[in-house]
């Protein structure tokens, strides 16, 4: 019998204010923006209003009691919590109801288009001239529902908050893979991926699938920020045996300090239209918060950024064994 | 090591028959599928613990059958095997709810390591919803 873990529930696990902003501005416009101007959109758009007043007179009163009392930031985090679990709670809710009212349109406006592409081989239509103009169209439609839905998916995953499944992680062996992954991309832009990872690293309690996401997402983010050749260093420490640090650092084009403190809010993108959601860095915050942990940002425009995650060693219940090899 | 059931779905069927073969020899129950599809369809009739799934296969492609196996099978856990390694089908995969992202080729140890942590994965859900159940 394999071992289990028990205590497997982690803390603080709230996604933060900011995304729910985006969220109640993002759901119209993803419907509007794109095919989707149907009702649905519009009592979307609705909930989103409804939804938002509530988070902004939440803003209002947090920010209110840090001037007019001028209690301890501590009490102030607590209730930056229990209103970013309000807000949690409302965007699940919601999260349904966009995976329905969107995904549903796009599935159907696909196989619409993909019985147009049908009749366009059958006659009178297979021989017109216009036709190979018309088949563009449909490629591009079928784009764009992909990206639609490609989105929603990101979307939904950022709202919904499935509960880690913690086991026993060689973090230093769960890099090398990912590092594998990203390699061929990296080589091919004359980047080198250089490995300073400590040995003897405390074997972690976490859940392996959401941290190798995370590393994807640091990496691909490293790799784009290097135009052409330079080096993404990813380095391992153990912080006094409580933490075990991760620190992606790239010698890219590096962060405008005005973008730096936005860098992990839902959608915001420097990247040209269609090349990235925005959504890569906000869900990689929002898991590594999961995960009991934080993740950090610092960089020198023009020369380089460091990306520096935080994972707990803890969770570790006491009667198991596996990943100690 | 424990007994668990493993789906093996890739379009290289000397790939498929050699791998399930191994796993048999190990004490393992395993079967292969060359497409999405027969995998899909094989899924309606038996359980597996966990599948390794190649990324790139004519017709439905890795992501798009992971996408429903996940719907038929939340709880199979799904390594998916590719052999160019992109960053970003990475990232997709997992977010799907892959368990882990390998580069081909695997070694069968490390495979097999892999298939087993997946499989304690399952198994830590699984009693997690037992126990949600008994609350």
């Amino acid at each position: 019998m394999l071992p289990f873990l028990k205590n497997n529930r982690v803390s603080g696990i709230e996604p933060y204010l900011a995304t729910v902003l985006i969220f109640a501005f993002a759901i119209p416009l993803v419907c509007a923006g794109q095919y989707l101007l149907s009702g649905a959109a519009v009592a979307l758009g609705a909930l989103s209003f409804f939804h938002t007043r509530r988070i902004l007179a939440n803003v209002k009163r947090i920010a209110e009691e840090r001037v007019v009392s001028g209690i301890a930031e501590e009490r102030i985090i607590t209730d930056d919590r229990a209103c970013r679990s309000q807000i949690f709670s409302s965007v699940d809710a919601l999260s349904a109801g966009i995976a329905h009212e969107i995904n549903n349109p796009l599935g159907i406006i696909a196989q619409e288009t993909q019985w147009i592409g049908h009749l366009m081989e059958t006659p009178p239509l297979q021989g017109l001239k216009e036709t190979e103009e018309l088949r563009d169209s449909l490629r591009e439609i079928f784009r764009q529902v992909d990206r639609c839905k490609e989105t929603v998916h990101k979307l939904l995953s950022l709202a919904h908050q499935v509960e880690p499944v913690l086991q026993f992680v060689d973090v230093n062996e769960l890099i090398r893979s990912m590092i594998g992954v990203a390699d061929r991309q990296a080589s091919e832009k004359r980047i080198t991926i250089v490995r300073c990872l400590e040995t003897g690293l405390p074997v972690v309690a976490s859940d392996p699938p959401l941290l190798r996401q995370v590393l994807l997402n640091l990496l691909l983010n490293a790799t784009q920020a290097i135009e052409q050749q330079g080096v993404i260093t990813v380095s391992t420490r153990s912080l006094g045996g409580e933490f075990v640090e991760i620190m992606v650092q790239d010698t890219g084009c590096g962060i405008p300090r005005e973008h730096l403190t936005r860098i992990f809010t839902p959608f915001f993108s420097t990247k040209p239209e269609g090349k990235g959601t925005g959504l890569g860095l906000a869900i990689s915050r929002g898991i590594i918060e999961r995960l009991g942990g934080s993740v950090e940002v610092s960089s020198d425009p023009g020369k380089s950024t460091t990306f520096v995650v935080k994972v707990p060693v803890n969770n570790r219940p006491a009667n198991s064994t596996a990943g100690r090899e | 090591m424990e007994k668990f059931r493993v789906l093996i779905v890739d379009d290289e069927g000397e790939f498929v028959e050699t791998i399930v073969k191994r796993l048999r020899d190990r004490g393992l129950e395993a079967e292969g599928a060359l497409s999405g599809q027969d995998a899909l369809a094989l899924l309606d009739e038996r359980e597996f613990d966990v599948c390794v799934l190649d990324y790139r296969m004519p017709g439905m492609d890795g992501i798009e059958t992971l996408r429903h196996m996940k719907k038929k099978k939340p709880r199979m856990e799904v390594i998916m095997l590719t052999g160019h390694g992109s960053v970003e089908s990475g990232i997709q995969g997992l977010q799907l709810g892959a368990y882990n992202y390998v580069m081909k080729p695997a070694p069968l140890k490390d495979l097999l390591h892999q298939m087993e942590q997946a499989y304690e994965r399952k198994l830590i859900e699984e009693e997690r919803l037992r126990e949600l159940d008994t609350e």
